[in-house]
C-alpha cells in the first residue's frame, strides 16, 4: 500500500509537471503564433480556465486518491426501517455532489496492473436507478454522520480481521457492479466492458535488431498476434471497404468505400492517387491497384499502436513510415491507440489539415471543455466510445459508406439522458425523442480552429495569383485547390436524420440542374426513426463528364499529375483509367454538396443551447405559464433561458457574440414545421394549451 | 522338537496378522494428527465466483510458471475439466449443478480446484525424506532441494493434486499450490490468487477465523448455501475451504473420510515399529526356528554318521517315495 501511495504522489507530480511544461509550450506557441503572422496556421491552444468542471478528469483523479477513515460500526436496520426514518429526507439525485468518479483509490492494492481504473458515471447510474440506496445499502452506527457515505469508507482492505465479513474495496466494486449488471442485463460484465485494457511493457518482449524494416516490425508483431493480424486483413482500415448496412439501397452491399466506388468533393477519389491517399492506409506500399490485402506482413502496426508520438507516415509514400522514425524505439514502445494515434489521419482528413471533418482537429488532443467534453474534459481516448473487438471499429459516419458497428450517444447516456426530477428534465427528456444529443450540444461547430467549407475545384492551376488571409491566417486560394473558404464556429445546417444515408458514388449520374448531392442523411419528419441532427455542409465545384455525366477522378499527384502538368485533360484522362471508367474528353464543373455529420465536439449542458434559442413563443411574457400554474419562487422566464445561450459560450469564444441573443437558431419552417412547435404543435402531438388549440377554439 | 515347514508358515502368518490388527486398534486411540495449532486458510464462496480465472493468472505471474498454450481470458478452457499440472498450481472448473437463473439459463458454478493443505497431510507423511512438511502457518511446503523424486506424495494425496516434472530428465521436481508460503509468512500477506480475485470469492484469514465466517454465511443465508463447508473435517480437515449452493458431489468434490490419511498408515507402521515389539518378534521366532533347525540338523548328522546313511534319495523323490528322513533332509535344503 505504501508503495501504492508513493507512485499516486509520482503520478500526481507528473501531471503536474506535464500541466507545467503544457502551460510554458502554450505560451511560446501563442508568441509565436503574433510574431510569425505569416505563418500558416498556428495552433493556437484553448485559453486555460479554473473552472470547477473544466478539469473534471484531474478532479476525479484527486478525489480518487482520497482514503477516508473506515467505518466499523454500521446501523443496523431494513432499507424500509431507513426510509422510515428519513421521511421526506431520503437522498434524492438532486443531492449528488459529484456526477463522475474514477474508481481508483490507494487501497485497491496493485496486485496487478492488467486494467487501468473504471470511469463511472455516478449521477447517470443514479439516474437509471433511482434509489441512492441500492448502492449506499448501510450507514454508520454513528447518526451525526451523513447518510451516504462513500464506498471506501466501509469497504477497504480485504481480509481486514476486525471486520471479517466485510468485503475489501476491489470485491465490494465488482460484485455491485456485476451483480446488477447481470440481474438487469444491462451494462458490461466482462473486464473490458468496463475497464481499459493495460498493455504489459513491450520493451523486453520485442526482440529486433536497430534499424529494422516495416516490414520486419510486422513479422516481429506477428510472431505472438498472428490472431490479430488476421483479424485485420478483414477491417476496413485495411481493405478501405466493406460492409454498408447504413447506406440506403446498398444495406448488403461490401464492397464499397473508400478503395472501391466513394466519391467526394474534396481530393474526389483514390484511383490513380495511391501513393498520397495511402499515406493514411494502415499498411505499406499501396501503390498500384493491385496491392496484396492478404499479405499480413505489409500491415502497419505502429500507426495506432505507437506511444512515442514520434511514428508518422511519409507524405507521399504509400503508407510507408517516415525515413526518420525510429522504427526500433516505436516497436518496443507499442500500446493503444489514443487520440493521437487516431488522429494522425482522422484529424488529417482532406488532407493533411483539419480540412474535412467540422468536428475532427488535433485541438481535441487538448484539455477544453469548451472543444469538447469527452476529450477535452473527461480525457476519453477514441476507442472509449468506439469500442473494437478484432480489430473492428465501431462507428459509422455520412462521408463514408463503410461501418463496423454503430455508436450512439445512447449507448452510455442513455434515451433518457437529463437525469433528476425537475419538469425541466422531463422537457428535455422529450425532446431526445425527436432531437439528437448534438443538435443542442453542439450548438457551433469548428470551434477550436477553421475547417474548410467551401472547395473550387474549377479556378485550380493559377500560380500567379495572390491568395488572401482571413483573419485566422487561411488563404482563400492555393493554386493546387482553387478557391476556397474556411470558416470557424459555424452554426450547422439541421436535417431529419434515421441513421441511414443516400449516396451518390462513381458512374451515378450528376444533377444537371443543381446541385449534386454526394452524401445526404435520409429522414423524414414523419418518420418516428429521424431525429433532428446538426450537419457540416461542405460545398465544392468538381468536374464531371460533359457526355457521360459522372464525376470525375483527376490524377492529381505524382508524375504526370495535374500539380506538375496543370492539365485538366491529361489528369482526367490518367485519373479515369484508373477508375476503369470512360472519359470522353470533354470536362464540365458541376457544383456539389456533402453532408457531414457532426458527432464530436460535444459540449457540456453549460453550452448548450438554451430554450429560447429555438423557440421564440417562450420570449413572450406568458411562456411556460400557458400551460403550468405560476409557482411562486419559479420563474419561467428564467427557466427558458437557462442554460447557457451564447453570452457564456462567447466569454470563451469570442467569435460567437453575432449568435447572442438569437433566436432563429432552428428553421422550424424549413424542418417540415408549421412554426415553433410549442405555439403549432409537433410532429406527432400537439401541446394541449398551445396557440393552435386555443385558436381553434375560437373557430369554434 | 519337530517343526513342518507348513507348520512354521502357520505360526508366523498368526503372530504377524495378529500384531497387524490388534496393534491398530489399540494404538489408534492414541494417534495424534499433525496439525498446526493457528495456521491460515481461505474460503472459497463458489455461489460469488464469476470464472473470470484472474487466480490462475495471479498464480502463474507469482510462481513464475510458463505463460499458458490457452490465453487466460479464453473461456473455451471450461468446455473440459481440468487438473493443475507442472504448469498451473490451480485451476477453475466450470459445473452445472442444474440451478438455472431469471433467464432459465443454466446456472454454472465455476470451483477452483488447487492444493488443498491438509491439515494433517498424507503426502507429508509420505514423504521418505521430509521434502514435504507442514508449516505452522498452514502451507503445506515441499522443499524440492530434499526431494529424491520418488512421487509416495503424489501417490498418498487424496485430490490428487502433486504433479511431477516427467518432462525434466535431470531435475524434476514435484509441483503443486505453495499457499505462497513466501508471500503469506509476511506480515499482511496473502495469496496470490486470493489477492487479485475481483470479486472476493477467496476470502483470506487465520482458518478459525473464516471457518467461523462460514459458518455465519450459511446461518445467515441459508436459502442460498448447502449447510455444509467442504474442508472442515475432510480427511482431519484442509485449509482450504468451501461452501456452495450446489450439493459438493455435483460438483467433482469427493467424499472422503473425515480421519486423516496418516492415520491409517502411520498407525500401521508405528504399531509396528511400537517399543520395537514387531521386529523383535519376528526375529525372535526366526532365532527360534534357526536353533530348532539347527538342534534337528545337528541331531540327524550325528544319526547318519552312526548308521552310515548315505543322503541319496534323488532316484527315490523323483520316484514318489517319501519317507521321513527325507522330509528332514528337504527341511534341511530350505
Amino acid at each position: 500500500m505504501k508503495v501504492g501511495i508513493k507512485q499516486k504522489k509520482i503520478n500526481m507530480m507528473a501531471i503536474l509537471m506535464a500541466v507545467l511544461v503544457f502551460s510554458t509550450l502554450a505560451v511560446g506557441f501563442s508568441t509565436n503564433g503574433n510574431s510569425s503572422a505569416d505563418a500558416t496556421k498556428p495552433a493556437k491552444p484553448p485559453k486555460k480556465s479554473t473552472h470547477p468542471w473544466e478539469a473534471r478528469q484531474e478532479a476525479a483523479k484527486l478525489r480518487s486518491a482520497e482514503v477516508v477513515p473506515l467505518i466499523k460500526e454500521l446501523l443496523p436496520e431494513t432499507p424500509s426501517q431507513r426510509r422510515a426514518r428519513l421521511g421526506d429526507k431520503v437522498p434524492q439525485i438532486e443531492d449528488i455532489e459529484f456526477s463522475y468518479f474514477l474508481l481508483n483509490n490507494p487501497i485497491l492494492e496493485k496486485e496487478e496492473d492488467l486494467y487501468g481504473p473504471v470511469r463511472f458515471m455516478h449521477k447517470k447510474h443514479a439516474g437509471m436507478l433511482n434509489d441512492c440506496f441500492v448502492c449506499h445499502h448501510h450507514r454508520s452506527a454513528d447518526l451525526q454522520a451523513p447518510e451516504i457515505t462513500r464506498c471506501s469508507a466501509c469497504h477497504q482492505t480485504s481480509f481486514n480481521p476486525e471486520v471479517p465479513e466485510r468485503i475489501g474495496l476491489l470485491g465490494a466494486h465488482h460484485r455491485q457492479c456485476m451483480g446488477c449488471h447481470k440481474k438487469w442485463n444491462k451494462g458490461p460484465v466482462g473486464c473490458t466492458g468496463c475497464h481499459p485494457k493495460n498493455v504489459p511493457s513491450h520493451k523486453e518482449l520485442v526482440k529486433l535488431t536497430a534499424n529494422p524494416s516495416p516490414t520486419d516490425v510486422t513479422k516481429e508483431c506477428l510472431r505472438c498476434h498472428d490472431v490479430q493480424g488476421d483479424e485485420m486483413l478483414t477491417s476496413t482500415h485495411w481493405l478501405w471497404k466493406g460492409p454498408s448496412e447504413f447506406t440506403e439501397g446498398s444495406e448488403k452491399r461490401v464492397d464499397m468505400g473508400k478503395a472501391t466506388v466513394t466519391i467526394n468533393n474534396f481530393l474526389v477519389h483514390l484511383a490513380s492517387n495511391w501513393p498520397q491517399c495511402t499515406s493514411c492506409h494502415a499498411g505499406y506500399g499501396w501503390k498500384e491497384a493491385d496491392f496484396d490485402f492478404t499479405d499480413k506482413t505489409k500491415i502497419d502496426c505502429l500507426i495506432c499502436h505507437d506511444t512515442t508520438n514520434s511514428y508518422k507516415k511519409a507524405p507521399l509514400g504509400a503508407g510507408m513510415p517516415d525515413p526518420d522514425v525510429d522504427l526500433f524505439d516505436v516497436a518496443r514502445n507499442v500500446g493503444k491507440p489514443n487520440r493521437k494515434t487516431c488522429g494522425e489521419c482522422h484529424f488529417a482528413g482532406g488532407p493533411g489539415e483539419p480540412i474535412k471533418h467540422g468536428k475532427l482537429n488535433p485541438f481535441l488532443d487538448f484539455h477544453s471543455t469548451s472543444c469538447d467534453v469527452h476529450m477535452g474534459g473527461l480525457d476519453l481516448q477514441c476507442h472509449d466510445c468506439h469500442k473494437t473487438r478484432n480489430h473492428k471499429i465501431s462507428g459509422r459516419s455520412l462521408a463514408l459508406p463503410v461501418a463496423e458497428g454503430s455508436r450512439t450517444c445512447e449507448d452510455c447516456h442513455t434515451p433518457v439522458p437529463h437525469q433528476g426530477k425537475a419538469l425541466l428534465n422531463h422537457h428535455l427528456n422529450r425532446h431526445s425523442e425527436h432531437i439528437s444529443c448534438t443538435t443542442c450540444h453542439n450548438p457551433v461547430y469548428a470551434k477550436c480552429g477553421p475547417v474548410k467549407t467551401f472547395w473550387d475545384w474549377s479556378t485550380a492551376g493559377d500560380k500567379s495569383r495572390r491568395p488572401k488571409k482571413d483573419e485566422h491566417g487561411n488563404p482563400d486560394y492555393m493554386w493546387e485547390t482553387g478557391e476556397q473558404i474556411w470558416q470557424e464556429k459555424i452554426k450547422p445546417v439541421y436535417a431529419w436524420y434515421n441513421g441511414k444515408a443516400k449516396r451518390h458514388v462513381l458512374g451515378d449520374k450528376v444533377n444537371n440542374e443543381g446541385v449534386t448531392i454526394l452524401t445526404e442523411p435520409t429522414g423524414d419528419i414523419k418518420d418516428p426513426n429521424s431525429k433532428i441532427y446538426p450537419f457540416k455542409v461542405m460545398g465544392g465545384r468538381q468536374a464531371a463528364d460533359a457526355k457521360h455525366n459522372y464525376l470525375l477522378v483527376p490524377h492529381l499527384a505524382g508524375p504526370d499529375g495535374y500539380w506538375e502538368t496543370l492539365d485538366w485533360e491529361k489528369t482526367f484522362s490518367l485519373g479515369m483509367d484508373a477508375a476503369k471508367l470512360p472519359y470522353s474528353g470533354q470536362y464540365k464543373w458541376v457544383d456539389t454538396v456533402m453532408y457531414l455529420s457532426l458527432n464530436h465536439e460535444v459540449l457540456p449542458k453549460q453550452f448548450a443551447l438554451s430554450c429560447v434559442q429555438c423557440h421564440p413563443s417562450l420570449r413572450t411574457e406568458r411562456s411556460c405559464g400557458q400551460c403550468h400554474m405560476d409557482k411562486r419562487g419559479l420563474n419561467f422566464k428564467n427557466l427558458a433561458f437557462s442554460n447557457i445561450d451564447f453570452k457564456f459560450l462567447h466569454t470563451r469564444e469570442p467569435d460567437t457574440q453575432k449568435r447572442v441573443q438569437s433566436t432563429d437558431y432552428i428553421d422550424f419552417k424549413q424542418l417540415g414545421y408549421k412554426c415553433d412547435p410549442i405555439t403549432f404543435g409537433g410532429r406527432f402531438k400537439q401541446l394541449p394549451l398551445g396557440w393552435h388549440s386555443v385558436s381553434a377554439e375560437k373557430n369554434e | 522338537m519337530k517343526i513342518s515347514r507348513r507348520r512354521f508358515i502357520g505360526l508366523t502368518g498368526t503372530m504377524v496378522g495378529g500384531a497387524l490388527l490388534g496393534k491398530p486398534a489399540k494404538s489408534g486411540a492414541e494417534y495424534k494428527p499433525k496439525t498446526p495449532p493457528d495456521p491460515f486458510g481461505c474460503l472459497v464462496d463458489l455461489t460469488v465466483c464469476v470464472g473470470c480465472r484472474k487466480c490462475e493468472q495471479a498464480c502463474n505471474q507469482v510462481n513464475h510458471l510458463p505463460s499458458p498454450r490457452v490465453s487466460f481470458e479464453d473461456p473455451r478452457v471450461f468446455e473440459q475439466r481440468r487438473r493443475p499440472d507442472v504448469g498451473a498450481f490451480t485451476v477453475i472448473n466450470r459445473y452445472y449443478g442444474g440451478k438455472r437463473d431469471e433467464r432459465n439459463q443454466l446456472h454454472p458454478t465455476f470451483v477452483k480446484v488447487q492444493c488443498m493443505h491438509c491439515q494433517d497431510p498424507g503426502c507429508v507423511s509420505a514423504c521418505i525424506v521430509g521434502a514435504m512438511t507442514k508449516k505452522d502457518n498452514g502451507a503445506t511446503h515441499y522443499n524440492a532441494s530434499k526431494c529424491i523424486g520418488c512421487r509416495y506424495c503424489m501417490v498418498a494425496c487424496p485430490f490428487q493434486i502433486p504433479a511431477y516434472e516427467y518432462h525434466d530428465p535431470l531435475f524434476p521436481r514435484v509441483r503443486k499450490c505453495t499457499f505462497c508460503y513466501e508471500r503469506i509468512s509476511k506480515e499482511g500477506g496473502k495469496p496470490g490468487c486470493a489477492a487479485i480475485c475481483p470479486v472476493e470469492s477467496i476470502t483470506f484469514g487465520k482458518r478459525r477465523q473464516i471457518l467461523e465466517l462460514a459458518r455465519h454465511k450459511i446461518k445467515n443465508d441459508p436459502g442460498r448455501y448447502v449447510d455444509k463447508i467442504y474442508g472442515e473435517h475432510e480427511v482431519g480437515g484442509t485449509s482450504w475451504l468451501y461452501i456452495s449452493g450446489d450439493s459438493f458431489e455435483k460438483l467433482g468434490f469427493l467424499d472422503l473420510p473425515t480421519r486423516p490419511i496418516p492415520y491409517l498408515s502411520e498407525t500401521i507402521q508405528h504399531g509396528l515399529f511400537n517399543y520395537l515389539w514387531a521386529p523383535l518378534t519376528l526375529f525372535g521366532i526366526l532365532g527360534a526356528v534357526v536353533a530348532v533347525i539347527n538342534r534337528q540338523q545337528n541331531r540327524s548328522s550325528s544319526e547318519s554318521v552312526q548308521e552310515g546313511h548315505q543322503p541319496d534319495q534323488d532316484t527315490q523323490d523323483t520316484a514318489g517315495l517319501q519317507e521321513k528322513p527325507d522330509s528332514s533332509k528337504r527341511e534341511e535344503k530350505l
